[in-house]
């Protein structure tokens, strides 16, 4: 695997508006009542007048340990060749193993298809075409970057070597490649 | 409230159900059935009869075991997908691995209840099955044992299954599939002493009988000590782990647990043996101490399923 496809969300441009949460649907044709992604505002955190929130976005990590492939008896949920964790529909029975299994609970039974489902990147849709994810695209702040982080002159790749970042439930041992930029919140630093 | 990010259903950490507690139940019932079946065989002396034990779990065996995998099968999203399961494996999965152990345990544990009950099948208008029975006889030594390390293994298994998921942190503990497998052997004597006292009529002093109760003492106390090590495992790990614990004192599962496993399960079996030699060994008392026992085990897999889903790290 030479590509490493990550998705940078940074948390200080994030203004919680659902742009990309709209886009995806519309892009992946997700049925009503089951998402692939969703930004949660959390909040409001501090004191008053000094309020902020949180953007929290919730989507598949694509793990590059990832437990749901590992516990998926069939063999329906793998790593494709460029590291994206996808699923495999006709060879997916429904057992919800994937389902229990996720840490970051990402994943749905699709009830169109019966199978699970969740976020591929838009592997085989825009990814495909050359185009980034439709979420990345209609981000009306520019708060997502999405590229292949092995790449050193890629945007992702100077982006997390400039800024600090985390990822979700790093103890778990999955290794997840959605990095998010903490919000910073005035104050002086050295 | 309505969240301007839309619907939160899909996220209930509570994936599996009570269907799967069923099942989990039905396969440590069955594996602890046959584990105890054939465990006395192999320690009784007179192997000629088949002991009434032994038919007892000669039918509990597969029986229980196909009506796990029917719970099992329905429980699919795709339910007559259900082959896609049998032909395609991840050996990296523990259900991959189940499945194929339940594929040679299943067909197995029906050809040893062939063998074992071939003198009851005229009986039961199954007469046309003794021809097979007879042919099958030849392979007993050989079923049996294979029979009774697939059912450690399945009995094991029905654990492995839910700890291998590190996200919930009373899941994800080594010390499940040794509980799991020790309540399916209470589970599984519980069942043989009903089935051999209603259906093959055994006295309730029955020397096999009393051999399969003087186990139960033990194997519970086992027991115990596992839950007593999975809660003091989820303390001293602290944090989202030790959080897990409000399990025990809050919510209907807290319920669950103190009535239907301490009380049902282990209260009524232990107060049993206050009770006069005579009464304990009636027919009624029996039934009634295993019935609580065969309760008990089902509430610890709804319990474990559930408490456990609910915390997640």
């Amino acid at each position: 695997m030479n590509k490493r496809y990550v998705m940078v969300h940074d948390e200080n441009k994030c203004i919680g508006c659902q742009a990309c949460n709209v886009a995806c649907r519309s892009e992946n044709g997700t049925p009503e009542g089951v998402t692939r992604l969703q930004v949660r505002v959390e909040g409001p955190f501090g004191q008053a007048p000094n309020l902020h929130f949180k953007y929290h976005r919730v989507s598949c990590q694509q793990c590059e340990d990832a437990p749901c492939v590992k516990v998926c008896p069939t063999g329906a949920a793998y790593v494709g060749e460029d590291g994206i964790v996808t699923i495999k529909e006709d060879k997916c029975v429904g057992c919800m193993y994937c389902v229990a299994a996720c840490p970051y609970k990402v994943r749905f039974v699709n009830p169109e298809t019966k199978a699970t489902d969740k976020c591929n990147f838009c592997k085989d849709t825009r990814l495909a075409r050359g185009e980034l994810p439709a979420c990345v695209t209609v981000c009306p702040t520019d708060a997502l970057t999405f590229g292949d982080a092995n790449e050193p002159d890629s945007e992702v790749a100077k982006l997390l070597n400039t800024k600090p970042s985390y990822q979700d439930k790093i103890h778990l041992g999955t290794k997840p490649r959605i990095y998010r930029i903490p919000t910073k919140r005035g104050g002086i630093e050295s | 409230m309505n969240n301007i990010w839309g619907d939160m259903a899909q996220y209930d950490p509570v994936t599996w159900n009570w269907v799967i507690a069923v099942y989990l139940f039905m396969a440590g019932l069955s594996a602890g059935s046959v584990l105890i079946g054939i465990g006395m065989r192999w320690y009784s002396k007179d192997k000629l009869t088949e002991s009434p034990i032994l038919k007892a779990a000669a039918i509990i065996g597969p029986v229980a075991i196909s009506l796990g995998l029917a719970c099992l099968v329905f429980d699919l999203t795709k339910p007559f997908h259900f082959w896609v399961i049998l032909v395609n494996y991840n050996f990296q999965s523990v259900m991959a691995l189940g499945v194929l152990a339940l594929l040679v345990y299943t067909p197995l544990g029906i050809a040893y209840g062939l063998i074992v009950l071939r003198d009851e099948l005229p009986k039961w208008g199954l007469g046309f099955l003794s021809p097979v029975a007879e042919m099958l006889t030849g392979w007993r030594k050989a079923i049996e044992v294979v029979l009774f390390v697939l059912a450690v293994g399945v009995g094991a298994y029905t654990g492995f299954l839910i700890s291998a998921m590190n996200a919930y942190p009373m899941l994800n503990t080594a010390v499940l599939p040794a509980l799991f497998l020790v309540s399916g052997l209470s589970a599984g004597a519980a069942a043989n002493s009903v089935v051999a006292l209603l259906m093959f009529k055994v006295d309730s002093h029955d020397k096999e009988l009393s051999r399969m109760h003087a186990l139960e003492l033990p194997v519970m106390a086992t027991e115990i000590m596992f839950l007593f090590m999975l809660f003091c495992a989820l303390y001293f790990k602290g944090g989202a782990a030790a959080v897990a614990l409000a399990s025990l004192t809050t919510g209907v599962w807290a319920g669950v647990f103190w009535i239907g496993v301490v009380g049902i399960g282990f209260g009524v079996p232990l107060l049993s043996m206050l009770m006069p030699a005579a009464t304990r060994h009636t027919k009624g008392a029996m039934l009634m101490v295993a019935c609580s026992g065969l309760t008990g085990v089902l509430a610890l897999r709804h319990f474990i399923l559930y408490a456990g889903q609910s915390y997640i790290y």
